[in-house]
């Protein structure tokens, strides 16, 4: 089991700090540290910066995103905001506006 | 749809948890938690802040209120120091609590009477006089304090009763004089301390409680006289 679940529904407005797998189905207002993998899905909305170990945007993302490992826009994923990862993909019919920094 | 939600044993939240759905916390949550579902605060949590669900179920602690529209169960294991509040309330044995426990009703969402709901006050009153407003309720606080102290007055009392009782052996001591030295010190110390205290507490207090102040005087000038005869 994902050790941490924000399922639709549920807002949470704030800091919110992880060593765990967090998936987010719901809406997260504030600020996202984790140290595992994040998972933004389809319907969820996020307004903060995120920085985890990896990071998969299905949901819609408004802030800076920095990831140890990758970042994945997945179809349908919508992020705004900066990427500063070694690895990004966007998938075709991804939306995505802003810079990427790939510590070239 | 209304989805379980679960915050990880590692996860800490700092800020505000609330919408639907069933929320199961087993890590830590610094702000309060309010969901139109169930609520479990699995062991290992800890929840600094009120918690309010449906059934709100405790195996972990809180420091705040806990309120539930159906139900507050407490297992074995949950710390919970704040108020209860529910329709139906469960403390099972191994739970802890510290604050009020009232069935019937879920808690008022400004729950009175805390730290918390001063702070909505102050929201609701925007002039500034709503900050000296609190200050003023506060310090007829402290002369309300004075009702409890007539309670440690009586405390004092059986000290002062040994004095009189002591009196009785001087008489005698004077034949024995070694004695008297020895048995007097003791109890003129007890006197005069007590109605210096005493006294303080009749002044501040406003209302001497009567019969014993004057009784202890008597002691304490017996023994100051006795002293300064000598």
């Amino acid at each position: 089991m994902a050790g941490t679940i924000i399922g639709s529904g549920l807002t949470v407005e704030g800091e919110v700090t992880s060593d765990e797998d967090v998936v987010v189905t719901g809406t997260v207002r504030g600020k996202l540290t984790v140290e595992g993998a994040v998972t933004i899905d389809a319907g969820a909305h996020v307004e903060a910066d995120i920085a985890a170990g990896s990071l998969q945007v299905g949901g819609s993302v408004t802030g800076n995103v920095a990831a140890g490992d990758r970042v994945d826009i997945l179809a349908g994923g919508r992020l705004v905001g900066d990427v500063k990862s070694s690895r990004l993909t966007i998938a075709d019919g991804a939306s995505f506006k802003g810079n990427v920094d790939m510590d070239v | 749809m209304t989805s379980l939600s679960s915050i990880g044993p590692t996860t800490s939240v700092r800020g505000n948890v609330h919408g639907d759905g069933d929320l199961e916390i087993l890590g830590r949550v610094e702000g309060s938690v309010a969901v139109t579902g169930d609520v479990t605060i699995g062991e290992g949590a800890l929840i600094q802040s009120d918690v309010r669900g449906r059934r709100v179920t405790v195996r972990g602690a809180v420091a705040g209120n806990v309120s539930g529209e159906e139900a507050v169960l407490l297992e074995a294991g949950a710390r919970v120091v704040g108020d209860l509040g529910a329709p139906q309330i469960g403390i099972r044995p191994g739970a802890l609590v510290r604050g009020n426990v009232s069935t019937g009703a879920p808690l008022p969402a400004a729950s009175p009477g805390r730290a918390e709901a001063a702070a909505p006050a102050r929201a609701h009153t925007p002039t500034p006089r709503a900050a000296p407003a609190p200050a003023a309720t506060r310090r007829p606080a402290p002369a309300a304090a004075p009702p409890p102290r007539p309670a440690p007055a009586p405390r004092f009392a059986p000290a002062p009763r040994p004095a009189p009782v002591a009196r009785p052996a001087p008489p005698p001591a004077p034949i024995a004089e070694a004695r008297s030295t020895a048995a007097e010190p003791a109890p003129s110390v007890a006197p005069s301390v007590a109605p210096s205290i005493a006294e303080e507490r009749a002044a501040s207090a406003g209302g001497p409680p009567p019969p014993v102040v004057p009784a202890i005087r008597k002691g304490a000038r017996a023994a100051v006289r006795k002293k300064g005869g000598r």
